[in-house]
């Protein structure tokens, strides 16, 4: 283990560039040596991504000035006669653009596209990309033909749709929705209701093209739901804005399951359940407390003006500010008498959170 | 004499399975990044697509604490204000300032005090006035008493309105997309506490009305060493962890947090001058010792841009209070090292941390010395110490390298050939000189906190040049 000592520093360099005779330094030694090559490699690396880079950036600017002008001619109405052909190395570039577009459009600028896409045969070719392509050509190849409608690849993007991989199932569901809202909605909603993996807000952006089969379908699924997938159900129903049957809201008001009554006081909007809402304003839970506030504010009628009075004392915050908040919404309180109102208040909380919702309320008002 | 050999020998050896370990360890983390940048790549072009909003998104509070930052606050809150996001709220924290930080928020913004209901959920020095604008009902600022960066996030949060919470710094410019993707771990999976989202140097870049318009290398050549470091921090450093949920570091100057959280774990600790950290760190004691399920995510795409500093003292300032942070965090919570919960953060981040990046500085700059002093006493040969020094500047040079490639394969924000070049050489300059002229602040920042010295905001000097086409400028 002892070193070599005493060598001069005029033998340092030649030294220095001879494999250590010491097993360890030598073992030191090669690993910057590996250090050393990795890195050329890694700097060669880095120079043919960025020629490759370069490379496909010309390719791309090829194929969008080739492109662009026949999908912008389609938008507006004046197709050509005749296309020029699609190169196996543009179609990528083109699927992009096209779908780019396709977001970006509705109504008959869509459907020349789509008669375009068509006329090049793209559609042969993502149905191809759907089954055997890379992970980034399905992903366009589910948008581009959700677009188009295309109802032969039904089968391969339901078979997607399953896939653990939450981006490649939610794009393949979208493309199911715009294929055909309908069928898309029988299949997707109870699949939508059971995957707590696809987030709400996706959900909902995708259901939204199919809010009314979506809606028959979930007011059938919901009186045989699980009590635990309830709240999930009626998340969406809240997202699509799609009234639930009153005796199922009653049902669930009345659960000792939070989640379940919180559900459906997001949703409550019949004057008729106003009494079951009245008493969750007492509710153990604050959350409750909150929703039942709101919704009293949605359906309550002028005997509750005492009641969200009462909750502006309430020892949650948020609890007091949306009752303030139902207070100041509801349409038979004036200026003059929420300024009575406030001034009649002898809890320090409960003035400041009216006092605060008041401001707020005129700020926005045309002045 | 045998016995005193035996001594150099092993500390010699030491050193050098030290470094080894070191950037073995790194280029571990980088194996893993290059897996996820591999499959974020794949998803991209789907990010060009327009976005359909479901409202459904959780509602984002921004807060930004402010500390005399009249140069940029108007550009930065402007940037904020301009978002794409379905719905979100603006909430500045003036923290005493001293300059006319306020004086520019009442004149740009329009504001009006406002008679805000103020919820104390944590303890927070006095606030002075609540202020609402006038032009943009999404903004607000508190005006409080000053207690520090902490407290002024927390004086954020307790204002906030929002179930998640995203401390942003004041002099930093966010890309109109940074909400939605720095939110998007938490829309994906309930269980996500905390995202951080990429920070890069905006030295050299071009900002217009509060964006950036043109991305640049800065020229001077402190803010360019900076450049490869923040790449390396982020593009391995951070997303490595992420991936096996062992981040012990959400950025201060760019993060998301779900509010209750926070709120359950006690908020920002005021007496820190690493709250960031020190908050991440707790989370991860607090939610293991519970057993209660969660994760925290990083966010690879390039979100926001800050500005570095461009001169000797204000980095050595700057990166002397990073290794106090460090060292604050760390020891506030050594619960978290190998306890029976513990899982990646407590039994691989935090015990790396702390033998890498606490401790580094005390080897690094030893493991120095001791090679030049027992390479000149002839204690070791000539041939060991340049072993020892080819070792340690080689596996430096790669791994700023690798995080070039990395920054190459995904996002290659710098696209002129000149530019690649520049950033190659300082990948090879830093490490002669820079990093461990970085090592010898680190050890004071230790050396501070070894002895308690008082921790304050610590000012930063700001050019804020960059944002000279800012319309609040002219």
């Amino acid at each position: 283990m002892a070193l070599p000592t005493g060598a001069l520093p005029a033998h340092a360099l030649a030294a220095a560039f001879r494999a250590p005779d010491d097993p360890i330094l030598a073992a030191a030694y090669w690993t910057g040596i590996g250090a050393l090559l990795l890195t050329l490699l890694l700097a060669a690396q880095i120079i043919r991504l960025r020629m490759a880079l370069r490379r496909h950036e010309r390719r791309e600017a090829r194929a969008l000035a080739r492109w662009r002008p026949v999908l912008n001619a389609a938008i507006v109405g004046e197709t050509p006669d005749f296309l020029p052909r699609l190169p196996k190395s543009e179609r990528l570039h083109f699927i992009k653009l096209w779908v780019h577009l396709q977001a970006s459009l509705r109504g008959e600028a869509g459907l020349a596209l789509n008669a375009v896409a068509r006329r090049l045969g793209v559609d042969h070719d993502a149905r191809a990309m759907l089954a055997r392509g890379a992970r980034t050509e399905r992903l366009l190849a589910t948008l581009l033909l959700g677009h188009l409608g295309d109802r032969a690849s039904w089968d391969t993007l339901r078979t997607l749709a399953g896939s653990p991989d939450v981006t490649l199932s939610l794009s393949a569901l979208w493309a199911l929705v715009r294929i055909d809202p309908h069928a898309a909605a029988g299949y997707l909603t109870p699949l939508f209701v059971e995957r707590d993996d696809w987030a709400m807000s996706h959900v909902a952006g995708i259901l939204k093209e199919a809010s009314a089969p979506v809606a028959g379908v979930l007011a059938d699924l919901l009186p045989s739901l699980a009590p635990e997938r309830l709240p999930r159900a009626m998340r969406i129903a809240e997202a699509l804005r799609i009234d639930l049957p009153p005796a199922l809201l009653e049902q669930a008001l009345a659960s000792a399951d939070i989640g379940l009554v919180t559900g459906a006081l997001r949703v409550v909007a019949t004057p008729g359940l106003r009494d079951r809402v009245r008493g969750l304003l007492a509710h153990g839970d604050w959350q409750v407390r909150v929703l039942a506030a709101k919704a009293l504010g949605r359906i309550g009628d002028a005997s509750d003006v005492d009641r969200l009075a009462g909750l502006l004392g309430d020892r949650e915050w948020w609890v007091r500010y949306r009752a303030a908040q139902a207070l100041v919404d509801l349409p038979w309180l004036g200026r003059a008498d929420l300024d009575a109102l406030h001034a009649s208040l002898s809890d320090r909380f409960a003035a400041d959170i009216l006092a605060q919702v008041i401001a707020e309320t005129r700020s926005t008002e045309a002045p | 004499m045998n016995a005193h050999h035996h001594v150099v020998g092993f500390i010699t050896w030491f050193v050098l399975c030290y470094f080894v370990l070191l950037n073995g360890g790194y280029l571990v983390l980088n194996m893993l990044s290059l897996r996820t940048l591999h499959r974020k790549g794949q998803e991209a072009m789907l990010d060009d697509l327009p976005r359909v909003y479901s409202g459904l998104e959780p509602p984002v509070s921004i807060l930004v604490p402010a500390y005399n930052e009249e140069a940029t606050i108007a550009a930065s809150v402007r940037s904020m204000l301009q978002l794409t996001y379905s719905e979100y709220e603006v909430l500045v924290v003036n923290d005493g300032s001293k300059d006319g930080t306020l004086d520019v928020l009442k004149r740009e913004f329009g504001l009006l005090p406002f008679p805000e209901a103020y919820r104390r959920q944590i303890k927070t020095k006095d606030i002075r006035q609540l202020y609402r604008s006038t032009r943009f009902p999404n903004l607000r600022v508190i005006d409080k008493e000053n207690g520090g960066k902490a407290d002024s996030l927390n004086a954020g949060i307790n204002a906030s309105r929002y179930p998640l919470v995203c401390g942003v710094d004041a002099d930093s410019i966010l890309q109109r997309d940074s909400l939605e993707k720095v939110t998007e771990p938490f829309l994906r999976d309930p269980t996500v506490v905390a995202t951080g989202g990429t920070i890069r140097v905006a030295n050299g870049c071009e900002v217009t009305g509060g964006f950036l318009t043109k991305v640049g290398l800065p020229r001077n050549i402190w803010a360019l060493f900076q450049v490869v470091e923040y790449l390396r921090a982020f593009l391995f450093g951070r997303l490595g962890w992420s991936s096996v949920n062992g981040m012990l570091i959400v950025s201060g100057a760019f993060g998301v947090f779900r509010k209750d959280t926070v709120i359950q774990t006690g908020g920002y600790r005021p007496d820190t001058i690493g709250e960031d950290m020190e908050l991440i760190v707790r989370m991860h004691r607090l939610l293991r010792a519970k057993r209660q399920p969660y994760k925290v995510e990083f966010v690879p795409d390039p979100v926001c841009w800050t500005e570095a500093p461009e001169d000797y003292k204000t980095l050595k300032n700057q990166r002397i209070r990073w290794q106090r942070g460090l060292a604050e965090s760390l020891s506030a919570n050594w619960g978290l090292m190998f306890s029976r919960n513990g899982g990646v953060p407590g039994w691989l981040a935090f015990p790396f941390m702390l033998l890498f990046e606490w401790l580094g500085p005390v080897v690094e700059l030893g493991g120095y010395v001791f090679m030049v002093w027992a390479s000149l006493a002839g204690e070791i040969s000539w041939q060991a110490f340049s072993t020892f020094m080819f070792v340690a500047i080689g596996l430096g040079i790669l791994l700023s390298a690798s995080g070039l490639l990395l920054e190459e394969m995904s996002f290659h924000i710098y696209p002129r050939g000149k530019q690649l070049l520049a950033l190659g050489a300082v990948v090879l300059l830093e490490n002669v000189g820079y990093r461990q002229l970085n090592t010898v602040w680190r050890l004071i920042g230790l050396w501070r906190w070894a002895t308690r010295k008082e921790s304050t905001w610590g000012t930063m000097k700001r050019k804020g040049d960059w944002q000279a086409g800012s319309p609040g400028d002219s």
